[in-house]
């Protein structure tokens, strides 16, 4: 199994963290992607990729206003730049002794630790391991993108669960959705109207 | 194992429970039995409504099945768009700790031993908790709330409306107190009538009485409707029934009666004549003139005497002056004080009733004792009658026996409450058209009123046949145990038969919507809880099921069979 670390921690709080990485590691992660920071012997916590920014320095501002920059100049800034490609990260719970809780991690990664991608198996325990109460996490977070951020994380995982032959995870992944959205009209047909244009990605063979 | 259709969502004994359904609402109609299973508890109810619900109205409103892919959308539908049923709470029912624990067991004896009282249905007091889980009645359900089959004493009377399960008639409850069968004209009345009188005539518990005023009951008749032939009761109880044809030499369907009714003028009494105020448009000073009649001739002659009396018959005076010749009615008006223009306007009036062929000096026979003696007997009597099918006929026969019978009956009971012998045989009176006579004019003066009100002491009861229950005065109405009500359009009948019950708002729309002539619904004291059945077909099948097979001829087949080829 490879391990692929996708950068170290830049920031950290008990709702999330900001990871930064190199350019060269940025192929790896995407946007709904399920990381992993393990801390000790044990205790490793869990986290949504919700966010991924680059920011700008000085070179890059004078470079952008340059006319007809030389390829190699392009790719010495991307490689050798100043400042980190940041990710940004919602903690959506923690694992201690084996076992997966879906609560935020009792005391934050520290900065510089490691962040994993979660591989298959991984993402398969951590979503199966209770009855998506993760899903709180998100839909607490008022200002970020939830409808878009389900549906991608809906669609890596139902790719995940149904290669090892659950096809309903997405089903009911939805259903818990519709059940903890239904009193709040405008943010669940945001999310179903993103699921929807998920299609036919999530559904395909959805029984 | 139990199909659950729901679950308690909210509600109270007031504005009935409501019941999120988790099964397509075509599975539930109005009116269904649904049992309510909420801990050591178990709660019967009736479907009153069922209601289209969605957590947001905008749910509902927007056509998302349109704009999003089928399973989406049918995900979002299960969740966010909803049924509700209505339930009617009627009754409630302990039955223990859970079924195969230890206390369960413990509670059990305690039954056996006699230290706790033996669980029966009783009326609704608290409410189910949230959550408790709902289903449809089963056979075991409706067997223990209106009785088993098997039991003698219940009559099947039709069959739940979903699964045809058997809901049984206490008949011995049902005879106690006067009782009604309802529905508008067309609904089913009168099968519906001849089922019960099979049943009660069968189980014999009590003797009944029909004034049947278009001669449905007795004899073989045909269906208005169908034109099929309908079996009449003394066809199938030929030892049991009596048929009685009102005035001599009466033929019913072109049959013969087993005897003729003919009343003697003497029995006509001015009772009689005050309650035909109505039809024979009598003035406010009859009671007068008919008081005067019985202080000159008495209570037996006073008809006959009446009736001899002439009108206008004058003679001359020596003086030469014409005045009242005696033997006329003013002479007679004269005589006693009475005023000459009531006398004779009353004289005129009563002439329908003079005229009548029934009413005769000296009948063959003193067949109104030989009807109670047959009653008293045990024997149930049709009272048919024939051509006479005038208001007038209905009106002064049908309260002349009655207040005949009261007497008996009255009379009987004193005797048995004093000695303690001979115990009164319940009668059931048959009442067609019931509004008749018990209309708010009529109701005080009528036998029927009185039998309706107090003559459950004295075990006689009434059972009301009508299409026009609110013309039936209210506090009749509010004496009937049980209510048997077809369909019923007019919004007053629909209060009428539902006065002095609980949950009326509730059954109201029922009644409105009840199939005609399949569906009846149960109501009042007499059944456990209001529930609306398929009532039972009155053709070959149900005979054969109340009687048992006929040992009529057998096929070749058959012996053929029996005999091994």
């Amino acid at each position: 199994m490879t391990i692929i670390e996708v950068g170290r921690l830049l920031r950290a709080g008990t709702t999330g963290f900001v990871v930064g990485c190199r350019v060269s590691q940025i192929e790896s992660p995407s946007f709904g992607a399920l990381v992993r920071v393990p801390l000790n012997a044990g205790y490793q916590i869990y986290g949504l990729v919700h966010d991924i920014h680059i920011d700008d320095d000085g070179l890059v501002r004078q470079l952008v206003t340059t006319e007809g920059i030389d390829q190699a100049i392009i790719a010495d800034n991307r490689v050798n730049r100043n400042v980190p490609i940041e990710m940004s990260v919602l903690s959506l719970g923690f694992q201690q002794d084996g076992k997966i809780h879906y609560l935020l991690p009792p005391r934050p990664a520290l900065s510089l630790d490691a962040i994993y991608l979660c591989s298959d198996q991984e993402v398969r325990d951590f979503t199966a391991a209770g009855r998506f109460g993760y899903f709180r996490h998100i839909l607490r977070s008022a200002d970020l993108p939830v409808g878009e951020l389900l549906a991608a994380h809906i669609n890596q995982v139902q790719a995940v669960q149904a290669a090892a032959g659950n096809h309903n995870w997405a089903l009911e992944a939805t259903q818990e959705l519709i059940i903890l959205l239904r009193d709040d009209y405008v943010t669940l047909m945001n999310v179903i109207s993103t699921l929807a244009d998920a299609v036919p990605e999530t559904w395909e063979g959805v029984r | 194992m139990a199909e659950y259709i729901g679950y308690v969502v909210g509600g109270g004994l007031k504005e009935n429970l409501n019941v999120r359904l988790t099964v397509p609402s075509n599975q539930v109609q109005e009116g269904a039995f649904a049992v309510i299973e909420s801990g050591e508890w178990q709660f019967y109810g009736l479907v009153t409504d069922l209601l289209l619900g969605a957590t947001d109205p905008r749910f509902a409103d927007e056509q998302s099945e349109a704009r999003l892919p089928m399973q989406l959308a049918n995900l979002l539908h299960g969740q966010t768009l909803y049924t509700n049923l209505e339930v009617l709470p009627a009754l409630m029912l302990e039955r223990g700790p859970e079924l195969g624990s230890d206390d369960y067991q413990i509670w059990q004896e305690e039954i056996e031993a006699g230290k706790r009282p033996r669980p029966r249905p009783l009326p609704v007091k608290t409410i189910p908790s949230h959550h408790a889980r709902v289903r449809m009645a089963n056979q075991g359900d409706i067997a223990e709330i209106f009785g088993k089959e098997e039991k003698e004493g219940n009559f099947v009377l039709g069959y739940t409306r979903e699964q045809s399960h058997p809901v049984c008639l206490d008949l011995d409850k049902f005879v106690q107190r006067s009782s009604g069968v309802f529905g508008a004209t067309g609904s089913g009345k009168s099968f519906l009538t001849r089922l019960v009188l099979a049943g009660m005539i069968h189980y014999n518990r009590a003797s009944v009485l029909v004034f049947d005023m278009h001669n449905e009951y007795g004899f073989d008749d045909t269906a208005s409707d169908t034109g099929e032939k309908v079996i009449g009761l003394r066809t199938k109880f030929p030892s049991r029934v009596r048929v009685v044809g009102l005035g001599a030499g009466a033929q019913i369907r072109g049959q013969t009666p087993d005897f003729n009714l003919e009343i003697a003028m003497q029995d006509i009494q001015p009772e009689d004549i005050e309650l035909l105020s109505r039809e024979l448009d009598l003035k406010e000073t009859t009671p007068t003139t008919l008081d005067a009649l019985i202080t000159d001739y008495g209570r037996d002659e006073w008809f006959r005497e009446f009736r001899k009396l002439k009108i206008g018959e004058t003679v001359l005076t020596d003086e030469g002056k014409k005045v009242p010749a005696p033997g006329s009615v003013a002479f007679w008006a004269n005589s006693m004080g009475v005023n000459i223009l009531a006398a004779e306007g009353l004289h005129n009036k009563l002439r329908r009733v003079f005229n009548l062929p029934y009413v005769v000096e000296k009948p063959a026979a003193d067949s109104i004792s030989e009807i109670i003696k047959a009653l008293e007997a045990g024997q149930h009597i049709v009272l048919s009658f024939g051509k006479h099918e005038a208001d007038l006929d209905y009106l002064l026969v049908s309260n002349l026996l009655t207040r005949r019978i009261r007497q008996t009956w009255e009379k009987r009971t004193n005797d048995y409450r004093t000695s303690g012998k001979g115990e009164p045989r319940p009668l059931v009176i048959v009442l067609e058209e019931a509004h008749k006579l018990l209309n708010r004019e009529m109701a005080a003066q009528t036998t029927f009123s009185i039998i309706a009100r107090e003559m459950r002491k004295y075990y006689v009861t009434l059972l009301i046949v009508d299409q026009r229950p609110s013309q039936i005065y209210d506090e009749v109405m509010s004496q009937l145990g049980t209510r048997i009500s077809g369909w019923l359009g007019d919004e007053d009948d629909i209060r009428a038969v539902l006065s002095g019950l609980a949950g009326r708002s509730a059954l109201r729309g029922m009644l409105a919507r009840l199939q005609p002539k399949e569906e009846v619904l149960l109501l009042g004291w007499g059944v456990p809880m209001p529930l609306p059945i398929a009532s039972r077909r009155y053709d070959d099948q149900f005979w054969q099921e109340l009687l048992g097979k006929p040992p009529g001829k057998r096929g070749e087949a058959e012996i053929l069979e029996e005999l091994g080829f």
